[in-house]
């Protein structure tokens, strides 16, 4: 085990090293400058290059390369070219903003997905059956762009009742910050749940067949009980798969979802900083993204070796 | 096989009950309320002011002018005097008075006694010296550069006086002392950070967090014994569409400069105003890059801008906001001329014939434009049609803020470009001296001419008005004969507000100015 872990070590390593030239060198290549748009509206050919000297971006790309990388080791993310503050400060900032959005948007999405999925799996009626189906479908197909400018309309501009956007903390005023919070996380949520619905509905309906389920009627178990304790438990393995494939969808949705709300997450801030060509800001919010699926992957490998005992034996070989 | 384990309608009932619960949660306390508080009648003092933008602001170039920063700057900060809309009169601002010697060579500044930072530091004459000295620094950019760095000795003549001696007289120093923001010396270094953002305005800054906005709150040693309001809350959203949202569901009061398209649905319905801001400071032209054949021509030029619909760009683009012009100079500028404004107009039979003539129909020209910006784009689509019509084969192409911006700097945009500028509605010399499309030292253009450079020179040293006019006169002849940049609408910056909110200004270069605002019905 211990020896499994190190050996995926240095493998971990080299696709770090490897990212971190790609990102690097994917920013170089793309037209812009930081220092023209720190440099302002009109400015001259002088505070242009004075500005790039001031970001050291007239050094060598290898040094400026070096710089980062040693930087990120020594755990200085920098300072970022256009918003001036420490990157570490920025990211922990919209890392937490961005935490609270998904947290929320996963419990959405599994609560309307598990409900819609227990209710499309279990219902006989053809009518509603229909209706949930069609109404599960409408939750994949709408994107959050779109869901979110309808929810806007009818909740805040319409009905008045949640605020269009912007965002408290849930931590600093949780009344508040909930309401804040709702729509941007329904919105966010709306496609997981859909997913989430179809998985747990098929998976029900399979279980449903099993014969031990005609056992335990026969046996006159309430239906509640049969739910709840017997074909739900067992219909959820590959919910949980598909629930983990969808955390990393939810992330990468809230891109979208923050600019439409104003939320300030690490999604607004990626956005901000390829606009702005903000080099050292982009690096590190990629190089993060890069380090936590490396993590995770390496986590589950090492999770997946302590679990299966097949797997132990082939690594022993 | 099918088993009887349909979802009860009690299970259904209690789901609907749950949800029910859950959209009563907000009600509890309500966030649209805090922002929105009803209320009318005179002007009491209390309310938060919240204000939805969409760039963060740039603490680097607070003392150029950009839109990013507009709703900081005279709220933060203060000048050292501010134009009169109607008379361009210099009023007090930090400076109390001025006396002109030397034929307008030297000024002498009379400063505010009294005046306290944020900080609560004194303000007084160094406070002045340093900021010069910092725009002078290349690192800092600034329109108004070139005169600060006319100035040959600046020094503190009194303990509230400065005295200002330029290499040579300057007719538009004044837009220097209206535009450069009065900064701390002791917390310069927090400020390009953004950590702090001191000044002697009638709001400091309470927090600033980087993408999302600031929180002001009021001065209570403000000089001018105002603001009506508690506090400013700035709000960046990045979307016009959900700014113009944001306004609806009560939860920003003052949206500024949404999308024309936003605006007009403003302006449109009676619960809200859009206001236009007097100084007609944002003007939409096409340029060339005379480097790039045919657009060295002279004539092909010419015929361009006949060939532009600008009635078109203004209704359709604009919203009808402006007034179509061949010149960058809006209504308030000394060099207005209203019939030189109007001597190109849409004809596109002449356009055609003078390509035809100059030997250039069918000639491939890129218009690019900056794609963050909708007005850009929809603009370069009618320049795009309207060339087509003329004989040229012209195509829009979009580039990425960033990349737009880096290449116009370096005058290496490939042919037609569209874009916007300003500082067409003061002092003529600071357009043709500071503003990049114009400037005569170096601009987009690569235009590069002698016989310009010394109009500009001349009209920059005029330092009373008949010579001014007499030299701006020439400088127009010059613009409409050259047609590097051919001016196509003279714009305006502009605010839409809910109606409870009353008493906003702001300076001639657009700062938004919360002096005397307040919100109808005050505190809650």
């Amino acid at each position: 085990m211990i020896g499994y872990t190190l050996r995926r070590v240095p493998s971990a390593l080299l696709v770090l090293l490897v990212a971190s030239w790609v990102v690097f060198a994917i920013l170089r290549l793309a037209p812009g400058d930081p220092a023209v748009v720190l440099a302002g509206p009109d400015p001259s050919p002088a505070t242009i290059d004075a500005v790039r000297h001031q970001l050291g971006l007239d050094q060598s790309v290898w040094h400026q390369y070096a710089t980062w990388l040693g930087g990120l080791l020594s755990g200085d993310l920098g300072t970022s070219y256009i918003l001036g503050a420490p990157i570490g400060t920025l990211i922990g900032h919209g890392l937490g903003n961005t935490a609270q959005l998904a947290g929320a948007a996963l419990l959405l999405a599994v609560l309307v997905g598990g409900a819609a999925g227990m209710a499309l799996g279990t219902t006989r009626r053809k009518v509603t059956g229909q209706l949930l189906g069609g109404l599960v479908s409408l939750m994949y197909a709408v994107p959050p762009y779109v869901s979110g400018v309808l929810l806007v309309l009818v909740f805040a501009v319409t009905a008045r009742v949640l605020p269009a956007s912007g965002q408290v903390s849930v931590f600093d005023d949780p009344v508040l910050g909930a309401q804040y919070l709702i729509m941007p996380a329904l919105c966010l949520a709306l496609p997981a749940a859909a997913v989430i619905a179809r998985f747990l509905a098929a998976s029900m309906r399979r279980v449903l067949d099993e014969d031990f389920v005609a056992t335990g009627v026969a046996k006159g178990i309430s239906r509640r009980r049969l739910l709840w304790r017997h074909v739900l438990p067992n219909a959820l393995p590959p919910v949980v798969t598909v629930l983990g494939i969808q955390i990393g969808q939810l992330l990468g949705g809230a891109i979208v979802v923050e600019a439409i709300f104003a939320w300030p997450g690490v999604g607004l801030l990626l956005l901000s900083g390829v606009l702005g060509r903000d080099y050292l800001l982009v690096q590190d919010l990629l190089m993060l993204a890069v380090t936590v699926f490396v993590v995770l992957q390496s986590l589950t490998g090492i999770a997946h070796t302590a679990l299966d005992p097949r797997m132990r034996d082939q690594e022993g070989r | 096989m099918s088993r009887n384990l349909d979802l009860s309608r009690r299970a259904l009932l209690a789901t609907i009950g749950a949800g029910g619960v859950a959209a009563l949660l907000p009600g509890c306390r309500s966030a649209v309320e805090q922002a929105g508080d009803a209320g009318a009648g005179t002007p009491t003092p209390g309310g938060v002011l919240k204000i939805a933008q969409a760039a963060d602001i740039s603490p680097k170039t607070l003392l150029s002018q950009n839109n990013p920063n507009m709703a900081v700057c005279r709220t933060v900060f203060n000048t050292l005097f501010e134009y009169d809309h109607k008379t361009l009169a210099a009023k007090p601002g930090l400076a109390e008075s001025f006396q002109l010697a030397d034929n307008g060579a030297t000024v002498t500044l009379k400063l505010r006694q009294g005046v306290t930072f944020h900080s609560g530091r004194p303000f007084g004459a160094k406070d002045v010296l340093f900021t010069l000295d910092y725009l002078r620094k290349d690192t800092t950019s600034s329109q108004l550069k070139h005169v600060a760095k006319a100035i040959a000795d600046a020094s503190a003549t009194g303990d509230g006086e400065v005295r200002l001696r330029f290499n040579h007289p300057v007719s538009n120093m004044f837009d220097l002392f209206e535009i450069m923001l009065i900064l701390d010396s002791e917390s310069i270094g927090d400020l390009e950070k953004g950590a702090k953002l001191i000044g002697t305005g009638p709001f400091a800054v309470d927090s600033y967090t980087p993408g999302s906005g600031l929180k002001l709150s009021r001065n209570e040693k403000y000089f001018k014994h105002r603001p009506y309001l508690d506090g400013v809350d700035i709000s960046i959203i990045t979307q016009s569409s959900s700014m113009l949202a944001s306004l609806r569901s009560g939860n920003t009061h003052l949206a500024l400069d949404m999308a024309p398209l936003d605006a007009a649905a403003v302006r449109n319905d009676p619960a809200y105003e859009l206001v236009v801001a007097d100084p007609h400071d944002s003007t939409f032209y096409l340029a060339s890059n005379v480097k790039v054949a045919p657009l060295d021509r002279k004539e092909v030029r010419q015929a361009i801008a006949w060939a532009i619909d600008r009635d078109r760009v203004l209704k359709q683009v604009l919203g009808g906001i402006g007034s179509t012009s061949s010149l960058p100079w809006s209504p308030s500028s000394p060099a207005y001329d209203k019939t030189a404004a109007q001597s190109y107009h849409y004809d596109p039979a002449k356009a055609k014939q003078l390509i035809a003539q100059a030997g250039a129909a069918g000639v491939r020209l890129d218009v690019v434009y900056n794609a963050g910006l909708a007005t850009n784009a929809a603009i370069a689509e009618i320049v795009q049609y309207n060339l087509k019509e003329a004989g040229l084969d012209a195509a829009a192409v979009p580039l990425q803020a960033a990349d737009f911006q880096g290449k116009l700097t370096s005058g290496a945009l490939p042919g037609l470009f569209v874009n916007g500028h300003g500082f067409g509605h003061l002092n003529p010399a600071t357009l043709v001296k500071g503003a990049f499309p114009f400037n005569a030292d170096r601009n987009a253009s690569n235009f590069d001419s002698a016989e310009y450079k010394q109009l500009a020179d001349t009209l920059w040293k005029a330092t009373d008005d008949t010579a001014r006019r007499a030299a701006a006169a020439k400088v127009n002849a010059f613009l409409l004969d050259e047609q590097f940049v051919s001016d196509l609408v003279v714009s305006a910056h502009t605010y839409a507000i809910t109606r409870k909110v009353r008493g906003l200004a702001w300076s001639m270069f657009d700062y938004l100015n919360l002096d005397e605002t307040y919100l109808a019905g005050g505190r809650p």
